[in-house]
C-alpha cells in the first residue's frame, strides 16, 4: 500500500523559513552526557510551582519524586538521579529568570545511567483503567513536551463540562532546525502508537489524528507501518499536513485539519479537541506501562556553531554548557544560544541554565544565520508594507498591536486583540524594517498582566 | 567562544529583507519605462530623471540634516520617488523647475510628516501636483518621441498637423468628448499607445514597458495583485460603460488603460506601501477608489488625466479605510464564544 505523504491541510497566513533540520535529522538518538551534578527546576510546567519535598544532604533515588504540588494544574518532578542533595537554590530559568531549582549531585563511583524503554510484545491498553491511566500520567509528572508544557493529566482526564470528541497528535515539529520529535517518530515508534492509545482511552476521545508535516515522509511512513503492525487502528489515522511554520502551533494545527478555529483566548477542549505531542504520548507510554517518571527527554542539540550537532537522550536538569561540551563545544563564532529552536526560542546568556521538561532543542547561531540586521538590532521605520499582515496565522494586524506597545498605548493594543497573539514570530521573521514586533508585543502582553495586578478587586 | 552571545526577543533568524531592498526591487521595476523613456525621448529622459533623483536625495539628506537625524539616503525611497516625479512630468519639462518639484516632494511631502512610513501622502505625487499648480502651462506641454519623424501628419481629432507639440492620446480624447466625434481614430492609435510611441508624460507612454515591470513586482512579491488589479478592473469596467454609452466620444476601455499614468499609478504609485491600506480588503477598496476616480475625471472632468488627484484622494482616505476593515482574530472576537 502506498502512503500519501503530500499534505495540503494548511491554514491562512504562515511563513516558510529554512528548514536546515539536515544537521540533525540522520543522527539517531543517543545517550547523552553522564552529569554528576543536575540542577532539577520547580517549575517546569504552566501552573503552580512544586514545593521542595527534600532538604539539602538528603539522599535521593533516581526517579523519586522531589517535587510536588496540591493545586490541580501542576505536576511533580522527579530526580533524574540517584545522589545528595546539596542545595535548593535558585538557577537560571529561560522565562521566569531566577527561580528555585533542586540541585543533586551524583555518587562519582555510581553514575546513573537510564536508558529508554522499548515496548514489550503483548502491549494491551485494556490492562489498564481510564483512571489508572490519568493517575500514573499524573505520578509520572507528564507535561506538554513540545514545549508549553500544560500538564498533561488536566488535558487528558475527562471533563464532563467539555467533553473531548478529537484527539490530535501533533508530529509537525515546524520549528527550523529541530528534529527531536522527528527522531521519536522514527525510533519510538511504537511506544508513541501505544502512549496514543492509552491517551485516548483515558480521554474518551473516539478519534485520534496524528498531524505530521509533508517534510517528514519518512515519519509518516513509519507510523502509518506502526499502526497497521499494531493490529486494529482504533480510529486513529495519520494524516500528512502542509509544511509551513507554524503548523506545529496547536491552533494552527487545528485550523489545518479540522477546519476549526479555536476561540481567542479559549483553549482547544473547547471544541472538543485534545491535542498532545508525539514526545508526550511516548511519555505517556513509559509512564504507565513501566512507571517511570519524566527525568529524561530528548533534546536536539543543533546549529552551525556546534561541533556535533545531534539528538541526544539526557536527563532534565543537565545544564545547556555540560550539553555543549559533550557536544564538542562551539567550533565558530558563536552568537545567540537559544533554548527551542530560532523562531520561538528564547536565547540565554547564563550557560548554567538547565534542561527542563520542555526544552527541545538548544540552537547555537552564527552571526551569519542570524543576519546583518538582525545581529545589529538595527530598526528602521515602519512602511506599512503590510507583510506582518500576511504573515500573521492569527489574522492580527501586528504593526500596529507593536507601534501600540512602543507609544505605550495598551488600550490600542488590547482594542488590536494584542491577548490573541501566539507569539510566533512570523511577524518579525518578514518585517523588513527589522522592527521586533513580537518582541514588543511580548513586552505588551508583559505590562498589561502587570496593570491588571495592580488595580484592586 | 562563548563570550560575545547576546540576547534578544525571538525570532533570531529573519527573511533578510530591507527597506533597502523592497526599494531596490521598485527600482528594478521601473528600469523598462526608463528604458523605453531614453529611447523615446533621448536626452530629455536622462536629464529629468537624473534631475529629479539627485534633487531628492540631495532634498532628503538636508533634511535629516535639520531635523538632527539618523542619515536615511541609503533606504533608496528618495530615488523612488524621484524617479516616479520624473517619469511623471513632460519631456520638456524645464529642470529647474523639475527640481524644485523633487524638493517639494520630499521636503512637504515626506519629510514634514516625520520621514518615510509617517507621510500620509505619495511624495511623488505631491510632488507633481505642486508643479501642476505652479506651472500648468509647461505642465500640459508635450513633446513628439525621437523615434516619429516629426514632419509626419499624425491622427489627431481634427485631423490637424501637429508637429512640435504632439497632444496625448487623452487631450485627443478630452477634444473627442467636446465635439463628440474622433475617439475610433484615437483607438486606432491603440499600437503606439501599448508601446510607448506617443506624447505624454516620461514614463507613462509606454504601457508594455509598465506591464513588465509591474510583472517583476508581482513575481517578486514586492507589491501583491490586489491593488494593481483593483485600479485595472474598476477602470476598465467604467471604461466601458462610457464606450458603450457613446463610442464615438468616448475612447475605448484598452486604451483607457494604456494612455496616461494608468498602469504606472496601478502597479507603481498606489502600491506605495506607506500610503495605501494595509488589509487585503482595503486593498480592493482603495484600488477601485483609485481606478473610478481616474475615470471619473477623464470621462465627466474637464482635466484629461485624474491618476495624481484620484491617489492623492484616496490616500487621504487611507487611515480611515484601514480603520473600516479591521482585522478580527482567526478565533474571532474573545469572549464572543
Amino acid at each position: 500500500m502506498s502512503i500519501a505523504t503530500k499534505g495540503r491541510l494548511s491554514f491562512p497566513g504562515g511563513i516558510h523559513p529554512p528548514e536546515k533540520k539536515d544537521l540533525t535529522c540522520e543522527s539517531p538518538i543517543q545517550p547523552g552526557p553522564v552529569v554528576t551534578q543536575v540542577a532539577v527546576m520547580l517549575s517546569q510546567h504552566i501552573g503552580a510551582v512544586c514545593r521542595s519535598l527534600v532538604r539539602k544532604a538528603n539522599m535521593v533515588q533516581a526517579g523519586q519524586k522531589i517535587g510536588d504540588c496540591d493545586a490541580f494544574v501542576s505536576a511533580p518532578v522527579h530526580s533524574p538521579i540517584t545522589g545528595k542533595v546539596t542545595e535548593v537554590a535558585l538557577r537560571p530559568h529561560a522565562v521566569m529568570g531566577r527561580s528555585p531549582a533542586i540541585v543533586i549531585e551524583a555518587f562519582p563511583d555510581n553514575p546513573t545511567k537510564r536508558t529508554h524503554f522499548k515496548l514489550k510484545d503483548g502491549f494491551d491498553v485494556n490492562n489498564y483503567s481510564a483512571e489508572q491511566i490519568c493517575e500514573a500520567v499524573r505520578q509520572a509528572g507528564i507535561v506538554g513536551m513540545g514545549g508549553a508544557g500544560f500538564p498533561t493529566r488536566v488535558k487528558i482526564e475527562p471533563n464532563p463540562r467539555l467533553p473531548k470528541k478529537i484527539m490530535i497528535v501533533n508530529g509537525c515539529e515546524c520549528e527550523p532546525y529541530i528534529t527531536c520529535d522527528y527522531r521519536i517518530m522514527l525510533e519510538w515508534t511504537d511506544e508513541i502508537i501505544a502512549g496514543i492509545k492509552l491517551a485516548k482511552k483515558a480521554s474518551g476521545c473516539p478519534e485520534v489524528i496524528v498531524g505530521i508535516e509533508d517534510n517528514k515522509p519518512e515519519a509518516i511512513e513509519a507510523m502509518n507501518r506502526a499502526l497497521e503492525s499494531s493490529g486494529r487502528s482504533d480510529g486513529i489515522k495519520v494524516v500528512p499536513v502542509k509544511t509551513k511554520y507554524p503548523q506545529g502551533g496547536e491552533r494552527q494545527l487545528i485550523r489545518s485539519i479540522l477546519k476549526k478555529n479555536v476561540p481567542t483566548g479559549g483553549i482547544p477542549p473547547m471544541i472538543g479537541v485534545l491535542v498532545l505531542n508525539v514526545a508526550t504520548c511516548a511519555a505517556i507510554a513509559e509512564a504507565v506501562v513501566e512507571g517511570q517518571p519524566l527525568t529524561h527527554r530528548i533534546v536536539t542539540v543543533t546549529g552551525e556553531a556546534i561541533a556535533r550537532p545531534g539528538n541526544y537522550f539526557c536527563s532534565i536538569g543537565t545544564s545547556v554548557g555540560q550539553l555543549i561540551d559533550f557536544c564538542g563545544g562551539v567550533t565558530q563564532k558563536s552568537a545567540r544560544v537559544i533554548l527551542g529552536g530560532p523562531m520561538m526560542g528564547i536565547a540565554i546568556a547564563d550557560l548554567e541554565t538547565p534542561v527542563t521538561k520542555t526544552t527541545g532543542a538548544i540552537t547555537i547561531i552564527t552571526k551569519e544565520q542570524m543576519g546583518k540586521a538582525k545581529f545589529t538590532r538595527r530598526q528602521t521605520a515602519c512602511i506599512r508594507c503590510g507583510r506582518c499582515l500576511q504573515a500573521c496565522p492569527e489574522n492580527l494586524n501586528p504593526t500596529k498591536i507593536a507601534h501600540a506597545v512602543k507609544n505605550n498605548l495598551l488600550d490600542v493594543a488590547e482594542a488590536c486583540y494584542m491577548s490573541a497573539c501566539i507569539e510566533c514570530g512570523c511577524c518579525s521573521y518578514v518585517c523588513p524594517a527589522n522592527i521586533e514586533i513580537t518582541g514588543y508585543i511580548k513586552t505588551g502582553k508583559i505590562f498589561l498582566a502587570r496593570q491588571k495586578k495592580k488595580i484592586p478587586q | 567562544m562563548l563570550r560575545d552571545i547576546t540576547v534578544s526577543f525571538g525570532p533570531h533568524i529573519s527573511k533578510g529583507l530591507s527597506t533597502r531592498s523592497v526599494m531596490l526591487d521598485v527600482i528594478v521595476g521601473l528600469v523598462p519605462a526608463m528604458v523605453a523613456a531614453g529611447y523615446y525621448f533621448r536626452i530629455h529622459a536622462i536629464l529629468l530623471v537624473v534631475t529629479c533623483v539627485v534633487s531628492s536625495m540631495v532634498a532628503e539628506w538636508i533634511c535629516n540634516v535639520i531635523r538632527k537625524k539618523l542619515n536615511s539616503i541609503d533606504d533608496l525611497s528618495a530615488v523612488v520617488t524621484g524617479i516616479i516625479l520624473a517619469f511623471s512630468l513632460p519631456p520638456g519639462f524645464p529642470v529647474w523647475a523639475a527640481i524644485i518639484g523633487s524638493v517639494f516632494a520630499i521636503a512637504i511631502g515626506k519629510m514634514v510628516f516625520g520621514g518615510l512610513g509617517a507621510n500620509i501622502f505619495n511624495p511623488a505625487m505631491v510632488g507633481r501636483a505642486f508643479l501642476t499648480a505652479s506651472f500648468g502651462m509647461m505642465m500640459t506641454t508635450w513633446m513628439v518621441p525621437a523615434t516619429m519623424d516629426s514632419t509626419m501628419p499624425k491622427v489627431s481629432a481634427q485631423n490637424t498637423i501637429d508637429a512640435r507639440a504632439q497632444a496625448t492620446p487623452l487631450a485627443l480624447s478630452k477634444e473627442a468628448q467636446k465635439t463628440e466625434s474622433g475617439a475610433p481614430q484615437v483607438n486606432q492609435q491603440l499600437l503606439a499607445v501599448f508601446t510607448g510611441e506617443v506624447g505624454g508624460c516620461l514614463g507613462e507612454t509606454s504601457a508594455l514597458a509598465l506591464l513588465i515591470g509591474g510583472l517583476y513586482l508581482l513575481i517578486r512579491r514586492t507589491i501583491s495583485f490586489h491593488i494593481p488589479l483593483a485600479v485595472i478592473l474598476s477602470a476598465f469596467v467604467f471604461g466601458t460603460i462610457a464606450y458603450l454609452i457613446n463610442s464615438e466620444a468616448y475612447i475605448s476601455p484598452l486604451t483607457h488603460l494604456c494612455s496616461g499614468g494608468l498602469l504606472i499609478g496601478a502597479f507603481f504609485i498606489a502600491t506605495d506601501p506607506v500610503t495605501a491600506p494595509l488589509t487585503r480588503r482595503g486593498m480592493w477598496l482603495f484600488g477601485i477608489g483609485i481606478g473610478s476616480i481616474t475615470m471619473l475625471i477623464r470621462i465627466v472632468g474637464e482635466y484629461p488625466e485624474g491618476v495624481m488627484y484620484s491617489v492623492l484622494l484616496m490616500n487621504a482616505v487611507t487611515p480611515l479605510i484601514d480603520r473600516l476593515f479591521k482585522r478580527i482574530p482567526a478565533g474571532g472576537k474573545p469572549g464572543m464564544n
